[in-house]
């Protein structure tokens, strides 16, 4: 049984189109890290997520959650353990922003009491409490982001999955959800993030793991991936993953 | 079942029922005025000219199989809107990513639809014994047939809402399959009165030996066997369920 928060070995997933999303995946993550997952679109970061919280079968490979077997008979267990704030709106639009919250908890089996608090602690954080009587279908796609990352928070998860969390958020919803991401973590909460934004994974994490075409490709710190490419910084080696070195920043001259 | 298993499968239930209290009008409402139309046109209208069927005033002839089509189909149609519209929004994640057994998740999604199925089919009742002498001649009869009826239609909802890709899969099902089998059930007429072979074909329709269970059930008359009735009915409840757990516990349509 592995000791480590997430545990990936040998991941392969095949959809029935015949698209190879995941092509062998390992990755290992340690309580209480901040642990970004970067890549292109389509290299199969959402699909490593869904099959870490059961929305998608892996079609081999293994996935433990704090040692438990998110696949086999021990998934109950692991799902307890995680909290998903997906990429889309998935929003229940017959719920208002009070029931997303209060029913993903009951889902989660917490008490009736402790859901209420929760709820106030959380509608609280992510300033939605004027909106807590409102159809989710009414809210504005920020809105509706808060209200997503609020419910993946609900029941405690020990290990927090945000997938493209800050994607078409204000600056202000960013910062608000970067103090608190970090908050959380110093608490012991382990996050696995995915972003398209490089200082994002850059100033959050403490390390980063490309992924490309289904596989892992590099992992380490930012300043370790920098090296291992050759280049003098993390938004450089991700180029350099990508093969559009030419349009480092570097490249671009400043006009005064 | 452990506190937190009760109060997850609690509340995925509470969620269903909740999604059909909120747009009443329509899930509650409709369907209760559409049974009157019937009451109305069949039975104050037709019913002074046909007067009698096997001794039985036509508008009471015709009430149990009123009551037994608004159970099904609203059962049907709960369930079958509700799984499609969540599969099509995406907040199905929701259940799904959460610690929630195959089991507990059938159960929660045939049980909001046959919830359904139980408020309009008691409101046609209750205010069907105003407008005529109702008798309930086989309690013991009626009620497990009721049950069985309401539980094999919601489950029948849970598949076609599972298998729906889009919104046609589900009107097909209702209107091109369920609607007619119901007519020709003889909801409005007694099979015995039908030439050969609408009568002989009348017989390979399920939906005939369950209107007979309920007008049975509620008039004491029936065209078929009651025991072998029961028995065919419960056995096909539970194959359909055996399917749909099977369905669940596979994520077929549900899970990537």
């Amino acid at each position: 049984m592995s000791g480590n928060a997430l545990h990936i070995e040998d991941l392969f997933k095949r959809y029935p189109t015949g698209v190879e999303a995941l092509r062998g995946v390992s990755l290992e993550i340690k309580p209480g890290e901040l642990f970004a997952l970067l890549g292109p679109n389509g290299a199969g970061k959402s699909t490593l997520i869904h099959c870490t919280t059961g929305l998608a079968q892996p079609t081999g490979g293994r996935i433990q959650v704090f040692g438990h077997d998110a696949i086999g008979g021990d998934y109950s267990e692991a799902r307890q353990a995680v909290g998903l704030a997906p990429q889309e709106l998935n929003l229940d639009w017959f719920l208002t922003v009070e029931e997303t919250l209060d029913y993903h908890a009951g889902y989660f089996g917490m008490p009736k009491r402790e859901r209420r608090e929760r709820t106030e602690e959380l509608l609280e954080v992510f300033s939605l409490t004027d909106k807590r009587k409102e159809r989710t279908r009414t809210l504005s796609g920020g809105m509706k982001r808060r209200a997503i990352l609020a419910r993946a928070m609900m029941h405690r998860p020990r290990l927090l999955i945000l997938d493209e969390p800050t994607a078409g958020v204000d600056v202000e919803l960013r910062l608000e959800l970067w103090h608190y991401v970090q908050r959380i973590n110093q608490e012991g909460t382990t996050i696995l993030l995915t972003t398209h934004y490089i200082e994002e994974a850059e100033q959050l994490c403490d390390r980063i793991a490309f992924i490309n075409e289904g596989e892992v490709v590099a992992e380490g710190t930012s300043g370790e991936l920098a090296s291992r490419f050759g280049v003098a910084n993390l938004e450089d080696a991700y180029l350099a993953l990508v093969g559009r070195k030419e349009l480092s920043r570097s490249h671009i001259e400043v006009v005064t | 079942m452990s506190a937190t298993a009760r109060i997850r499968l609690f509340t995925l239930w509470r969620r269903e029922v909740n999604r059909f209290m909120k747009i009443k009008k329509q899930t509650i409402g409709a369907p209760l005025l559409e049974t009157f139309l019937y009451i109305s046109v069949f039975g104050a209208a037709l019913g002074t000219r046909i007067d009698e069927l096997h001794g039985i005033d036509y508008v009471v002839f015709v009430i149990p199989g009123l009551i037994m089509m608004a159970w099904s189909i609203n059962a049907f149609s709960n369930n079958s809107s509700s799984i499609l519209q969540q599969k099509f929004q995406g907040a199905i994640q929701d259940q799904l990513s959460s610690p929630a057994s195959p089991l507990e998740l059938l159960l929660a999604f045939s049980l909001g639809g046959f919830m359904r199925g139980l408020v309009v089919a008691a409101l046609t009742f209750t205010a069907a014994s105003f407008l005529v002498d109702l008798p309930v001649d086989h309690v013991l009869v009626l009620i497990p047939a009721l049950f069985l009826v309401g539980f094999f239609f919601s489950q029948l909802g849970v598949l076609i809402g599972v298998r729906a890709e889009q919104f046609d899969d589900v009107a097909f099902a209702q209107t091109f399959i369920l609607t007619p089998l119901i007519f020709l059930g003889g909801v409005f007429y007694s099979a015995s009165l039908l030439p050969e072979p609408y009568e002989t074909l009348t017989h390979f329709n399920p939906i005939y030996y369950m209107i007979n269970l309920v007008r049975y059930g509620f008039l004491g008359y029936t065209e078929a066997s009651i025991a072998l009735s029961l028995l065919a009915l419960t056995a096909a409840t539970a194959a359909l369920f055996a399917l749909n757990l099977r369905l669940f516990s596979r994520g077929y349509r549900l899970r990537a």
